[in-house]
């Protein structure tokens, strides 16, 4: 089952996953000012949170992984010596 | 960056012996169709707007027929989606998909049969990506008459794929079957 874990240090409370996930998986914790996560089962990894997130405050576990052959592997190789 | 002409002997062959071409001549080829792809769908949608949609959803419905012949009929949904993920392949990976609170994945609804597919690999997704392009554009479509077209010549029925949601890493899609529409 998918785990997603919030970083609740770099979360801004933008609450912008709450909005953009269509299975409802966020909620906003009122008192905190921070999202967390209500319905983990119904997440289907679609990462959208992740590409909406100002932070990157949020991580999911064993998901599938989809390829990503689009990522030109040359240019690839010369960001990772430089980052 | 230089490049090696490469010179040989070219004979009349049945089965080409030699393929040529290493990890990075591939690479290069699916980026530059990538490429061509992306580019071809952002002017089909600037030359014929909406229109732009239903000429891939037609050119995808052509393919999903063409590649549910390779499958054998069936009324059973399941074993049909079962039989089309194997044609389709690991390019687009798929599996039904039901939210936590919902029994089956395969549901009825005013004598509609509804169930939502997964799309987890998609070469079409990676395209838009690869072009800075939008999703749920012009080429989403393609898949989306691909699925309808190979449902359709498998189950000899009348469907239609809805986009509930298109994400970075996976698309959630309905596929609704009028059984009446034989």
């Amino acid at each position: 089952m998918v785990k997603i874990e919030i970083d609740e240090e770099a979360c801004v409370g933008c609450g912008s996953c709450v909005e953009d996930c269509p299975n409802d998986v966020y909620e906003m914790d009122e008192e905190k000012g921070k999202t967390k996560v209500v319905k983990e089962e119904d997440c289907m990894a679609c990462l959208s949170c992740h590409e909406i997130c100002p932070a990157q405050a949020m991580e999911h576990h064993d998901i599938h992984v989809a390829k990503r052959l689009y990522i030109d592997r040359k240019v690839k190789s010369v960001l990772d010596k430089m980052i | 960056m230089e490049t090696e002409e490469v010179k040989g002997t070219f004979k009349p062959e049945l089965i080409p012996e030699e393929c040529g071409g290493d990890i990075d001549d591939y690479e290069e080829a699916l980026h530059v169709l990538m490429k061509f792809v992306g580019s071809m769908s952002s002017a089909l949608e600037q030359v014929s707007g909406r229109g732009a949609n239903a000429i891939v959803y037609q050119a995808g419905k052509r393919m999903g027929h063409e590649a549910g012949k390779l499958v054998e009929k069936t009324d059973d949904l399941e074993k049909a989606l079962q039989e089309l993920s194997e044609i389709l392949g690991m390019e687009f990976y798929f599996e039904m998909w039901k939210p936590s609170g919902q029994d089956e994945y395969i549901t009825e609804n005013n004598g509609e049969t509804v169930v939502k597919l997964l799309f987890m690999d998609c070469v079409v997704r990676q395209t838009l990506r690869r072009t800075g392009l939008p999703q749920k554009g012009p080429l989403c479509y393609l898949l989306y008459g691909y699925m309808v077209g190979a449902v359709e010549e498998v189950m000899d029925i009348k469907g239609k794929l809805d986009i509930d949601h298109v994400g970075p890493n996976a698309c959630l899609k309905t596929l609704t079957i009028k059984w009446s529409g034989k």
